[in-house]
């Protein structure tokens, strides 16, 4: 079998970076929160901050960014791809039982 | 023989395609929950900040301190320093156990007040029961998982039986279980509070 050599991380300081980074992204959705905004703009918001959390943890803590792009192509665009087809489909089938006919 | 086309091990690539699929899983879930939560106006917001808005910051501190005690349990198995490597695969399912003892102290003071997954106490939506002990339930399954996982992952370790590439396929699960959490604690709570 050909050896697969490991490929260089982020050094531990980088690590504790991103922790203190995203620590303070959730003391800032807790601030955010507790601001009284509309409940859709808290919700966007909300969304950004934790899409900008899993970004940083993929990223980093689970080493994306320093394997070949070829993974995070393979992997990501399509995921991305399916929850966008799920936010498309979710209020279709609400739409669906509005429409339903009345029983007998 | 042909090399791998992303340069990882098959086990490594398995756990990213497992990966993909359980959060493919989550947002289906998530998305679920958002537009039950939509349509229907009379969603209950039971959460007060203190006890569950701070009881939930602490879990979010905790699990994110044990991604960052995981990733110096592969950076250290990966120098060869068994011995440290072990010690912070055990702080890290030390968080874990702490995280999910948090969590379950949550969920009996909730089924205490009358909470179940068909019923409301306050009056509102009895969807809401029924997505928080869903949601929630699913997520601390696999902080429960995680925790055996490692478990079993450190005996080997130690035992020289798994090497540092195993401990590095089982931290990219549990950064995952984190990640998930990121989504669930502003969604479940934060949207959630009085």
């Amino acid at each position: 079998m050909t050896a697969i050599a490991p490929r260089r991380g982020p050094t531990m300081h980088l690590y504790v970076v991103v922790w203190i980074g995203l620590i303070l992204i959730v003391g800032l959705e807790v601030f955010l929160t507790y601001e009284r905004l509309p409940a859709g703009t808290l919700l966007a918001c909300l969304l950004a901050l934790a899409l900008i959390e899993a970004a940083l943890g993929v990223m980093y803590f689970m080493h994306l960014k320093y394997e070949r792009p070829a993974l995070f192509w393979s992997l990501i665009p399509y995921l991305l791809f399916a929850l966008v087809l799920m936010d498309h489909f979710w209020p279709d089938a609400l739409r669906l039982m509005r429409q339903r006919m009345p029983g007998p | 023989m042909e090399g791998s086309p992303y340069g990882i091990p098959s086990r490594k690539l398995g756990m990213w395609l497992f990966i993909t699929a359980d959060a493919a899983t989550f947002g289906a879930i998530l998305f679920a929950y958002g537009y039950l939560r939509l349509a229907n106006p009379d969603w209950t917001h039971p959460f007060a900040f203190s006890p569950t808005i701070v009881n939930g910051i602490v879990m979010t501190v905790v699990l994110l301190t044990s991604s960052l005690t995981m990733v110096a349990a592969v950076a250290t198995a990966q120098l060869g320093r068994t011995s440290a490597g072990v010690r912070w695969l055990g702080v890290t399912m030390l968080l874990g156990i702490v995280f999910a003892a948090l969590h379950l102290r949550e969920w009996f003071a909730m089924i205490g007040a009358g909470w179940r997954l068909f019923q409301n106490p306050m009056g509102g939506s009895p969807l809401f029961g029924a997505t928080f002990f869903g949601i929630t339930g699913l997520h601390l399954l696999h902080v429960v998982c995680g925790v055996i996982v490692i478990g079993v992952i450190t005996l080997g370790f130690r035992r020289g039986r798994f090497d540092a590439g195993h401990v590095e396929t089982t931290a990219l699960y549990w950064h995952f279980v984190d990640l998930v959490w990121m989504f669930v604690f502003p969604l479940v709570y934060l949207m959630n509070v009085r």
